[in-house]
């Protein structure tokens, strides 16, 4: 047992975790040999990787320093976000990898797979071809049956099965995972000031890089360090904080998270792959295992990449900002992020037309204007009234 | 002088395609559902339905080839629909927005019926509409093809064209007419067959027609396949090239070269580009694109033909695939030289081209190129840029 950890130590751990995000990795593999198994965010049942016995192992866009690095294979109009990825790899950054999942959201992800296998293979190169419609009931039967095949390849590259029992266990873990970080996520909505939006997203993308064993033990501590401090102290230092709900596809690069804590702006609920997106909802633990994994990923909040017409973006937007008491909206859009941009103008309307101001914010990773975002954040927040008192 | 406006058929193709137009005015007119359809889609399905199918996309070639694509995008950007997005959508996006409407005003979706076959962008763009047209919309969702094409694939494919008539159903509360869907999948099997027959002629050396012309005419193979008049069209099409043939009229006088092109034409500069070849005696004689409608249907199990003419369509298919169905098009066409286009428009046929074209080159022998631009948006391209690549491309032929 570890002495308790102050929240600042914890979150200071995550930070590090995401600034050298394949040691750890690294150090576990050399202990406790198996294959390091990447994936794109989000939409790929890690389960299945953890269940086959291989670290699961998130890429998202860790240094852009490498962004150009993908140009002669890849055209700059390609979103930053997967040319990040995939120039690090390129440039050997991840070669600790022994396989990578692409899933299949989005024309670029549809087609990078390919180039990558092309250009810088692994040992298992799989992608996870996802239903792009969720509301019929072909997507559910479709999704289990290639939920299995990936199992199947899974199981033929590790050379071991995953049996019902495995699967199930992996789900378990997964779900105590997803609670406690949601739990974690209800603890930034009233203490912000002790849980940080950027603590709050380092510990989910955190996440993506370690064991989730291990990582349900830190964001336990943390909830515990959490608590126990907003009991002790003494007033809330809230003033002129105000809620907002931040939707996206990613927080990348992660200053906008800094962006939004300097301007006392408090993300209370988002739709970001790498934010609540991916800890939202849990897979049944009965049942067919690959069913209730297929289920859980149609029923994920709405997202750009799969047409929903049952829950449509655009009424569980407003919604989501009433059920928060959020005063106001921050889209948050990678540069030449397509399905983001189709959704926009009518997702605007539809915000304002229910007196929700909102506003949009462009980032491009390795080429962001920190000065420039930093400013319309604040005007956002100053017309918010941030002045105003925080709480609901 | 390579751009088919002299074909006598021409005639005819405007007068189809104004009979085209008219009918979704009529439609509108007599309370019969509108269907805006992809270009790689059933339509078979909706013609069978009695549904009268609109193209936006076609709605987007013709203001692209009238080089009026970025006015009427402006509309659509002006309401925070970027300029990085497919100009086809700009466009159709745009034009609901717009106070002048250059090449008439786009027809308002019923119901909407998209494919993703050919991309994610006509799955966002129909989306977009249905929300704004607050319209019924169904997505026929094509994964991934990774050769050879799974039978979980194709079991999801036919569920969901059995969802489809169902939701078709619904719309016309009319049971769906499978007779009738035999007669228009035969009628769509002899319009694609004419149609690829013709497209071949382009192998002859001299050939009588080119990929410039099959651009201009390939209007009625995506909106009226599946009637008589594609039909009627092509058969009065082939008779004029077998005439020009006879009389030995050629697409290029004095063809040198026969080039392959991927994959669509840069529209507002279909002229442009004709002239270019043929200046240098080539002939652009075959491209993936307008060999994208040369489906057959197998009338025993019209469904299950279906999802697999619709479902492998070529930019549905693996990075292997694809450069093997162009090199067995280079191979037939015996072409000299390649021409690939990273068309901003379009990321599916698009990425993955910088490699092919060195992968391409060392399997074939053949030179190649890639070069940048639109398929419809003039504010990015630069003639002096694409002018530079194509200098080098036909000094590089002309070695050969």
């Amino acid at each position: 047992m570890t002495d308790r950890k102050t929240i600042k130590e914890i979150c200071a751990q995550f930070k590090e975790i995401i600034a050298e995000p394949g040691l750890k990795i690294q150090r576990l593999q050399a202990e406790k040999p198996a294959p390091v198994i990447g994936f794109l965010p989000t939409d790929v049942p890690e389960e299945l990787i953890h269940a086959s016995g291989a670290y699961p192992f998130g890429l998202v866009a860790y240094d852009g320093l490498w962004v150009n690095r993908a140009d002669a294979h890849l055209q700059t109009w390609a979103c930053s976000l997967a040319r990040c990825s995939f120039g690090m790899s390129l440039a050997g950054k991840f070669d600790y990898l022994n396989g990578l999942i692409i899933p299949h959201i989005c024309d670029t992800t549809r087609m990078i797979s390919d180039i990558w296998k092309q250009n810088r293979p692994y040992d298992f190169m799989e992608n996870f071809i996802l239903p792009r419609q969720v509301d019929r009931p072909s997507a559910r039967s479709y999704l289990t049956g290639e939920l299995g095949r990936l199992k199947a390849r899974l199981e033929q590259f590790t050379g071991r099965s995953i049996n019902g029992e495995k699967l199930n266990r992996s789900i378990n873990l997964y779900n105590k995972h997803r609670a406690l970080l949601r739990k974690l996520y209800q603890l930034h909505g009233h203490h912000p000031d002790l849980i940080t939006n950027l603590d709050l997203f380092n510990a989910i993308k955190s996440s993506m890089l370690i064991p989730k064993g291990l990582h349900n033990t830190m964001v336990s501590e943390l909830i515990s360090a959490v608590e126990q401090q907003a009991r002790e102290k003494q007033a809330e230092d809230n003033h002129g904080r105000v809620r907002v709900v931040v939707t996206g596809k990613v927080w990348e690069p992660p200053d906008i998270m800094e962006i939004l804590d300097q301007s006392k702006v408090v993300c209370v609920a988002d739709d970001l792959c790498t934010g609540y997106r991916y800890i939202a909802n849990d897979a049944a633990e009965d049942g067919d295992p690959l069913e209730t994994l297929a289920v859980r990923q149609i029923n994920r909040p709405p997202s750009p990449c799969f047409v929903n017409r049952e829950q449509d973006r655009l009424e569980y937007l407003t919604r989501k900002v009433n059920e928060c008491g959020a005063k106001g909206v921050i889209f948050l859009h990678l540069k030449f992020c397509e399905t983001e941009n189709y959704d926009y103008p009518l997702l605007r309307d539809a915000l304002s037309a229910a007196n929700i101001p909102s506003v949009r914010v462009e980032t491009e990773i390795g080429n962001m204007s920190q000065g420039q975002i930093s400013t319309r954040i604040q005007a956002f927040a100053e017309m918010l009234g941030g002045g105003d008192i925080y709480g609901s | 002088m390579a751009v088919s406006q002299s074909f006598k058929t021409a005639g005819l193709l405007k007068e189809l395609m104004a009979k085209y137009y008219e009918q979704g005015n009529l439609a509108r007119e007599q309370g019969l559902p509108v269907v805006w359809v992809t270009a790689v889609s059933p339509v078979e399905l909706v013609y069978a339905a009695g549904l009268f199918p609109y193209y936006p996309e076609n709605f987007g070639a013709l203001a692209a080839a009238r080089k009026v694509a970025d006015k009427i995008s402006l509309a659509a950007e002006a309401r925070g629909f970027f300029s990085d997005l497919c100009g086809y959508a700009r466009c159709g996006l745009g034009d609901a927005y717009a106070k002048e409407h250059p090449v008439g005003k786009i027809v308002p979706p019923d119901l909407l019926f998209s494919c993703n076959t050919q991309c994610g962008s006509l799955q966002k763009w129909f989306e977009t509409a249905a929300r704004m047209y607050r319209a019924p919309y169904f997505l026929l969702d094509a994964p991934l093809i990774e050769a050879p094409t799974t039978r979980l694939i194709k079991n999801y494919f036919v569920e969901q064209l059995e969802e489809a008539i169902n939701f078709f159903e619904v719309a016309t509360r009319t049971p769906f007419n499978f007779d009738r869907l035999a007669e228009v999948l035969a009628l769509a099997n002899e319009a694609c067959r004419l149609w690829n027959e013709i497209l071949d002629m382009a192998a002859l050396k001299p050939a009588p027609f080119g990929f410039f012309d099959a651009c201009f005419h390939m209007a009625p193979i995506v909106t009226w396949r599946g009637t008589k008049e594609a039909v009627m069209y092509y058969r009065e099409l082939k008779k004029e090239l077998e005439d020009r043939l006879d009389k030995k009229i050629y697409a290029v006088p004095g063809e040198r070269f026969k080039i392959y092109w991927d994959h669509i034409p840069v529209w507002p500069k279909l002229r442009w580009f004709s002239e270019l070849f043929a200046e240098h005696g080539a002939l652009v004689a075959v491209s993936q694109y307008t060999h994208s409608w040369a489906y057959q249907f197998d009338l025993d199990r019209p469904l299950e033909s279906m999802a697999e003419n619709y479902s492998e369509g070529f930019s549905n298919r693996c990075f292997e695939d694809r450069i093997n169905l162009k090199t067995s098009f280079m191979k037939k066409y015996q072409v000299d030289g390649f021409v690939l286009f990273s068309n901003r428009s379009c990321k599916p046929t698009a990425f993955g081209l910088y490699d092919k074209r060195s992968i391409i080159s060392e399997r074939t022998g053949l030179p190649g190129i890639v070069f940048e631009a639109d398929m419809s948006d003039l504010r990015y391209f630069s003639d002096e840029q694409v002018r530079d690549k194509f200098t080098v491309f036909f000094e590089q032929l002309a070695a050969k």
